[in-house]
């Protein structure tokens, strides 16, 4: 997957998540999972993304169970929980297995997004595991003056604003500070993107994209001519 | 008060952040923690502060183990200043700021107040507690975070790089509130890297490298030049060098400090005089 193309990848995300939308059977969508997760075990992606995964399959989980509680039947239930994790697992693949400047480089050169469109959309990717470390240092900042996340679910609520409250002013204030920082080094500039970039076509992008043609066309054929 | 019993720490299976870490901290020392980057110092403090969980070994306060002791409650006892202050401050005014902790941690309103009025006093923030707090200079607001600390009545007060971004002034008037501080009774135990301070203020100096302590000992003996500290990432502060530099003029060696410099090179020019 490293060595594919990022628009072959975007091309993959948006096909499969249209084939999960267009599968209605439990069983046709555990497959296309198990074929998902093949592809993660194949790609070498980083361990964070394996946790990602483990905590996508635990909250599909979750939602199916909710899904049959609440009166679905087991084989809608389980179609709910399957395509939702199918269509948020293409995108951690995606995520683990694209470098964000090969990302942003793809959208601008390739399906011509303009650069800060794109820039916007992949800054605010790059931006959310540093958003989670931030929430890490400021819970232990107000820990370490008493904050606690016990009680009722009011007094939890209540004390929790005291994590968000210091974090959107520093994010705030990062904003800012990127803002500046980018303009000073001349932001936008380079419109045709960044340095090392890698998004040309190989033949394996060739012969992924002639099989997610073939895929799709045979799932919109088997669900709209059966 | 502080007890740290062969404590280790892994932040991934079998590599080391904190190795075999053993320590006491007695009320009112003065401890300072020193090392190269990545050395250990802020995850030990960390540990002891319940944020991460030893690996191996115990930590204790007035001899019971913090294991299973939520940070909150540690926070009653032991206080907690990080580099940055601005990761903690949220509110609208300097008071209201540091009446966080006594709020969570349950008090009544009145001794809120009064824990207020006395760390802001004692943090010369009292003039200011209507101020709006992310205005304030940095050594402002790290005073701010003492404060914050201080209105839940520690013995031990931790700190983290307090002084790093602010000019000599602030620096200064930060290490004399904290040297007022130790003075009435507060144990402090200061992980930094600026020398100068160390020798200054501290009384005693805890030097680590690789996870392990390698140095705990006074301050005097740990530029006494009987250790290689460049070997530990450190470099003796300007005066040792100098007293050094100056061995074949008669200077003595021994003074960490300027004004101790001054007074070994008024001895030497007397006696050369004389």
């Amino acid at each position: 997957m490293r060595k594919t193309a990022p628009l072959t990848k975007i091309v993959m995300v948006f096909l499969v998540s249209l084939w999960a939308m267009l599968l209605d059977s439990a069983a046709a969508l555990a497959l296309l999972t198990a074929a998902l997760v093949a592809l993660f075990a194949l790609s070498k992606a980083p361990a964070a993304s394996y946790k990602a995964l483990g905590s996508l399959g635990i909250f599909a989980a979750g939602l199916t169970a909710m899904q049959f509680a609440l009166g679905a039947e087991a084989e809608f239930s389980a179609v709910v929980g399957l395509r939702m994790a199918m269509m948020t697992g293409l995108f951690i693949l995606l995520m683990a297995t694209t470098r964000i400047q090969d990302l942003t480089a793809a959208l601008v050169r390739q399906l011509r997004v303009p650069y800060e469109y794109a820039f916007m959309v992949t800054a605010s990717l790059r931006f959310v595991p540093d958003l989670l470390a931030e929430v890490k240092a400021v819970q232990e900042a107000q820990a370490c003056r008493g904050y606690s996340n016990r009680g009722s679910v009011a007094r939890r609520l209540r004390n929790y604003l005291t994590i968000v409250q210091p974090l959107v002013l520093r994010s705030v204030t990062r904003s800012e500070t990127m803002a500046m920082s980018l303009e000073l080094r001349g932001f936008g500039a380079n419109r045709a993107g960044g340095y090392g970039t890698s998004i040309a076509f190989g033949y394996r992008d060739y012969l992924a994209l002639a099989a997610l043609a073939a895929g799709t066309a045979m799932i919109v054929a088997m669900r709209f001519y059966r | 008060m502080l007890e740290i019993d062969n404590v280790s720490y892994c932040y991934k299976a079998g590599q080391y952040a904190v190795h075999g870490v053993s320590l006491t901290v007695a009320d009112g020392e003065f401890v300072a923690i020193a090392g190269r980057n990545g050395s250990g110092k802020t995850t030990l403090t960390r540990l002891v502060m319940g944020l991460l969980r030893p690996t191996a070994g115990t930590i204790l306060l007035d001899g019971r183990a913090t294991a299973g002791t939520a940070t909150a409650a540690i926070a009653r006892q032991v206080g907690y200043v990080f580099q940055n202050p601005d990761r903690q401050i949220f509110r609208d005014s300097v008071a209201e700021e540091a009446a966080y902790g006594p709020e969570q941690l349950g008090f009544a309103a009145a001794e809120i107040r009064d824990a207020v009025a006395s760390a802001l006093e004692a943090t010369g923030l009292a003039a200011m507690a209507a101020a709006y707090p992310r205005t304030l200079s940095k050594g402002q607001k790290q005073r701010l975070a003492i404060a914050s600390a201080l209105a839940l009545s520690p013995r031990l007060l931790i700190l983290d790089e307090p002084t790093s971004g602010q000019d000599a002034r602030e620096k200064a008037a930060l290490m004399e509130l904290l040297t007022g501080l130790n003075t009435q009774g507060t144990a402090i135990l200061l992980v930094t890297h600026d020398m100068e301070l160390l020798a200054r203020y501290a009384r005693r100096a805890v030097v680590m490298t690789a996870g392990r302590v390698v140095f705990d000992g006074g301050v005097r003996e740990l530029f006494a030049g009987d250790t290689d500290v460049g070997a530990w990432g450190l470099r003796e502060p300007a005066a040792a060098r100098v007293a050094r530099g100056l061995r074949d003029c008669g200077v003595a060696p021994g003074p960490l400090v300027p004004e101790e410099l001054n007074g070994e090179i008024a001895v030497a020019r007397r006696e050369l005089y004389a």
